[in-house]
């Protein structure tokens, strides 16, 4: 660095030169992966229609049987959302069309939060903070959207809305929520809040109207604005940059973003989700990269039982649900190694314990082998 | 998870290790902080049967 560039006379005040990044000094987003950097469950994903499917860390796009999707973590080459250092993004695009869902039926882009992290913004007090969630949003629907923000602990809804002016361009959101004194958000691991992108949904998730005041959660009110993604298969959603701060701001005044390393990022979706399979790798992939090899029997080759211990390299948020595979894509299986002679697949792998730091692996007698070789998912999300 | 059966895993002294398998695939922790434990105890309060141990 260059004499000249340092600034000495913030050096002696301890002054920081932006306003604006000293509200939460070296502090890390709220929001994990906002950046969509993070995709440790693979890249794209077809035929979506229920369940949790995560195209990138800690954002899950949950839809019951409204429509099918493709869902990918894109690459960004060109547009506002690039120009402004965002390199990745979540995308879903309509591959069946569903334009009259049953009345139960939803579709719902969310990311999820412990209690514990939450408690900065002073929920349930007299001194109770605002929110503001800004993001970009891309999609062919010039229509407007709606993102809530649910209190789970204490049942509680806010909404905002979001109208996307432009067809297929990237375009930044603002949005308030107001501060809520009632209803403290629990000081533990558990689920407290989800910020909930609510794209489709049946008859039981309309009607109302989005709340701008926190107020007893109704299912009626969570979709009052109806992006209708699952509508026609013209439709698609991208996103990115998505930040939650606390205090009001206007996109003039919004603290910068703040762009983590990967490794940092990838750090912290690990206390939710961690697999050996590589970054961007199909979860159940046919490949040995990445697979974990035992130190060998102690006692040399051995048809009998053998086992493994692994200590993550972040403990999880709680104890994890854990599946094994082969380097052959079997589930519930690993792949007992003779070295120097054959590699048998599709052997046994019993969960001999875990917790929220580690677990061991047995495979009781089989064939003969000195060590095991197995990959492995630990879901610890919310 | 759409749960088809879960069984209880017990250790090589036969002793239960507060996890279950799923489906033959998802080793669930007995933690009632774990989303897939929370499916269990809806799937048995429907009125299934966590089968023991081989």
């Amino acid at each position: 660095m260059a004499l000249s560039k340092i600034d000495v006379a913030n050096m002696l005040t301890g002054l920081v030169p932006n306003d604006n990044t000293i509200r939460r000094p070296n502090a890390q987003p709220i929001i994990i992966n906002s950046d969509m950097a993070v995709a440790q469950r693979g890249t794209s994903f077809t035929g979506v229609s229920s369940g949790s499917n995560f195209p990138v860390d800690r954002f899950e796009f949950y839809p019951t049987n409204l429509g099918a999707y493709t869902i990918i973590q894109e690459a960004l080459t060109s547009g506002e959302a690039y120009n402004n250092g965002f390199r990745t993004a979540l995308r879903i695009d309509t591959t069946t069309a569903d334009a009259s869902p049953a009345a139960t039926d939803y579709a719902i882009l969310r990311t999820k939060f412990e209690g514990q992290d939450l408690q900065l913004f002073k929920k349930g007090t007299s001194n109770a903070e605002k929110f503001t969630l800004a993001f970009w949003v891309k999609s062919n629907k010039t229509t407007t959207g709606q993102v809530n923000l649910f209190d789970i602990d204490n049942n509680r809804l806010v909404s905002g809305t979001y109208t996307i002016s432009s067809a297929n361009t990237w375009e930044k959101k603002v949005i308030n929520f107001p501060a809520d004194t009632t209803g403290a958000f629990d000081n533990n691991n558990a689920l407290s809040l989800v910020v909930e992108f609510f794209l489709d949904g049946g008859s039981n998730f309309t009607g109302g109207t989005a709340p701008t005041a926190w107020e007893a959660q109704t299912n009626a009110d969570r979709n009052a604005n109806n992006f209708a993604i699952g509508s026609s298969t013209d439709n698609d959603f991208a996103m990115t940059g998505v930040q939650l701060e606390v205090g009001e701001y206007t996109s003039s005044t919004l603290p910068p973003f703040q762009h983590e390393s990967f490794g940092d990022n990838l750090a912290r979706c690990q206390r939710y989700f961690e697999t050996t399979f590589e970054v961007g790798t199909a979860i159940g992939a046919s490949t040995s990269t990445g697979i974990i090899r035992s130190g060998g029997n102690q006692g040399g080759r051995t048809s009998g039982r053998m086992g493994h211990g692994f200590t993550y390299p972040v403990p999880k948020r709680s104890a994890p649900t854990v599946v094994f595979y082969d380097n052959s894509g079997n589930s519930g299986a690993l792949a007992r190694l003779d070295q120097g002679s054959s590699t048998a697949s599709n052997k046994n792998a019993t969960l001999a314990g875990g917790s929220q730091k580690s677990f061991e692996v047995t495979s009781t007698g089989d064939s003969t082998a000195d060590c095991l070789n197995y990959h492995f998912t630990a879901d610890a999300e919310l | 998870m759409i749960i088809e059966k879960v069984k209880k895993i017990n250790n090589s002294e036969g002793e239960f290790i507060n996890h279950y398998l799923v489906n033959d695939k998802y080793n669930v922790p007995k933690d009632e902080a774990n989303r897939d434990y929370q499916s269990i105890l809806a799937w048995v309060a429907d009125g299934n049967t966590i089968q023991e141990a081989d």
